[in-house]
């Protein structure tokens, strides 16, 4: 009973995760501004990888879960840092185009 | 969740990160790379994830926490060089 939710919750969480990427991916190919890939590219690499990355849940294995909450933890420290800085640098670059 | 769905979504994250690779050959600008290499190293996160539920081995995992901690590491080191113009400014 409890292995079937799990299942289900894994697959959701998955085809959620692959749905963000590619709305991220599409936006990164249409926007030409930097700011705006930037934008597109932060569904990425914030809630699309943490989507896929929790959809570990459905394999009920303790060590995959693990090393899964691990990345997650670390995405949420990381992805708004990384964003942060290259948003930085293309604000005030030496030779701004 | 076994084969059914994973093998698809295997195959989707490959094509995606084979556009990438396109995105990043086409970018016009140094900071459109950086931020395409960022989406490229997130997707191979996926596809290691991906790979370890397939398989049912943790091995994948720590290549791919490891792959994260890279590539924020590269990803501020990049930004922060284009920012000041050298490494240590």
């Amino acid at each position: 009973m409890i292995s079937v939710a799990l299942d289900i919750i894994g697959a959701l969480l998955l085809i959620l995760g692959l749905v963000l990427l590619t709305i991220s991916f599409v936006g990164l190919l249409r926007m030409h501004d930097t700011y705006s890939q930037l934008h597109a590219q932060g569904l990425a690499t914030g809630p699309g990888v943490i989507a896929l990355l929790a959809s570990s849940v459905a394999t009920e294995d303790a060590g995959i879960i693990t090393f899964a909450v691990l990345g997650i933890a670390f995405t949420v420290l990381t992805s708004p840092a990384a964003g942060h800085a290259i948003a930085r640098a293309a604000h005030n670059r030496p030779d701004r185009p | 969740m076994r084969t059914l769905l994973l093998v698809p979504a295997l195959i989707w994250l490959t094509l995606l990160l084979v556009a990438g690779g396109l995105v990043l050959l086409r970018a016009r600008d140094v900071l459109q790379r950086i931020i395409a290499l960022d989406l490229l190293a997130v997707l191979v996160i996926g596809v290691l994830a991906l790979l370890s539920y397939l398989r049912g081995e943790r091995y994948y995992f720590d290549a791919a926490v490891a792959l994260a901690l890279l590539s924020f590491v590269a990803t501020v080191a990049a930004a922060r060089y284009l920012e000041s113009g050298g490494p240590f400014e």
